[in-house]
């Protein structure tokens, strides 16, 4: 990607390649791997941490939008969003797939458990964020519901296992997260 | 976005931040395609969600990469339909739904019709009734769309073990008279497209039912095995 490529031309890009998949032209996967696969890619292995499943489930994703592509409607947010939350989708169904992990050995598994728990740091949260409007509603919160918000979306932990890790009641997680997102939408809109 | 429920917003936001199971979550999407307002709150919240992920530290794709992606393509190529990635691995999907949420879904899926004047627009054609089959858990495995030309859709929700003997069934019961009528055999849990002949134009309230059956269908023509879902049709036009 070009170093004058700006947002909205980043994004008109995409909306084009989406436009190209649903018309069955493969140019636009290469232009969606060419603006976004490196940071896709990223993501991937942010939550998943190995390298090897985080290809695996970028390459799903990808596959995925090439048959979604067609049901993508401009009215109902941004062509990268939607990118993005094909890719989450797939890192999740391979984390939450007891099969799926269970070909790793158990040391393996207990790295992959342990990376995703730092990944979001008690301290320092803002580095998640980026600079803008995210960062100061986030900021907003009280400090266990963004916690919690943060550990569902960015280390893709399930309420159960942030309920079993943070020592809180199921119930209690699923209202802190809910209150704590309903105030962060208010906060962004 | 104010015509929304303050439930169907939680449920958006637990479908955004991943919370969702993966059950709930595709039949969660069927919803989203259907409601125009649904779609928008959804879309603006992963938008407004988005430079999370854009601080992931970037990672250099392998050489080759796009080659990887296109050879899976030209390896499924009858794999079309929106639901049919990962279901067969789908985890935990036995357990019973964290939230009985159904009755608002299948209230939802109603309250479309009142929506369709509103200028909702869908690329595909119309079911005439969609009906989401659970089984004796609550749990939703499929959801089955009647498109009143002898045609209907079923797709699976579930993870559903169809071992190598046996078949899947799609049953209607169209009219008291005729009785448990078959709309399909199935030997796996793709999304698949059923045609089937003359029978009347789908209604309200009628049932629809997934059974297991010995492998090409029950030997008799009505249903003999174990019912995997059923439930009743949600009238959409």
């Amino acid at each position: 990607m070009s170093d004058d490529d700006t947002g909205q031309d980043r994004a008109a890009r995409l909306r084009q390649a989406l436009a190209d998949c649903a018309a069955g032209q493969e140019d636009g996967l290469a232009v969606i791997l060419d603006i976004e696969g490196g940071q896709l890619l990223g993501v991937a292995q942010r939550i998943l941490g190995r390298a090897d499943l985080a290809e695996e489930a970028l390459q799903d994703a990808m596959v995925q939008v090439w048959r979604k592509a067609a049901n993508h409607r401009q009215s109902d947010g941004s062509a990268r969003g939607w990118i993005y939350a094909i890719l989450r989708n797939r890192c999740l169904n391979i984390l939450r797939d007891g099969r799926r992990l269970s070909i790793l050995a158990p040391a393996d598994l207990a790295l992959v458990q342990e990376a995703r728990q730092q990944i979001v740091p008690a301290e320092n949260w803002e580095i998640l964020s980026g600079p803008g409007k995210l960062r100061h509603c986030l900021s907003g919160l009280d400090g266990q519901s963004r916690q919690f918000i943060l550990l569902a979306y960015v280390a893709g932990f399930s309420h159960g296992e942030i309920a079993a890790r943070q020592d809180v009641p199921l119930g209690t997680a699923k209202s802190l997260i809910r209150r704590g997102l309903s105030a962060l939408k208010e906060c962004l809109s | 976005m104010t015509d929304l429920s303050t439930e169907m917003r939680d449920l958006a936001s637990d479908y955004v931040l991943g919370l969702m199971p993966e059950g709930e979550a595709r039949i969660f999407e069927e919803v989203i395609e259907r409601d125009g307002d649904l779609a928008r709150y959804v879309g603006g919240l992963r938008d407004q969600l988005l430079p999370l992920d854009l601080s992931a530290p970037h990672s250099a794709l392998p050489e080759e990469f796009l080659v990887r992606v296109q050879a899976q393509i030209a390896a499924e190529p009858m794999r079309a339909a929106p639901l049919s990635d990962a279901m067969p691995r789908a985890a935990n999907l036995s357990r019973a739904p964290s939230r009985s949420w159904i009755g608002l879904i299948a209230a939802s899926l109603v309250g479309i019709a009142v929506g369709f004047g509103a200028g909702w627009m869908r690329p595909l054609p119309e079911p005439m009734v969609v009906a989401v089959l659970l089984d004796a858990e609550g749990v939703p495995q499929a959801v089955i769309e009647d498109y009143g030309n002898d045609t209907a859709t079923v797709r699976f929700v579930a993870d559903i073990d169809v071992p190598s003997d046996r078949s899947l069934q799609v049953w209607t019961l169209p009219t008291a008279e005729m009785g448990a009528t078959s709309l399909g055999v199935l030997e796996r849990t793709a999304p698949t497209r059923l045609s089937f002949d003359d029978l009347p134009g789908p209604m309200a309230q009628q049932l629809y039912e997934v059974t297991l059956e010995p492998a090409g269908g029950s030997p008799t023509g009505r249903p003999t095995g174990p019912i995997i879902g059923k439930g009743f049709a949600a009238q959409q036009l």
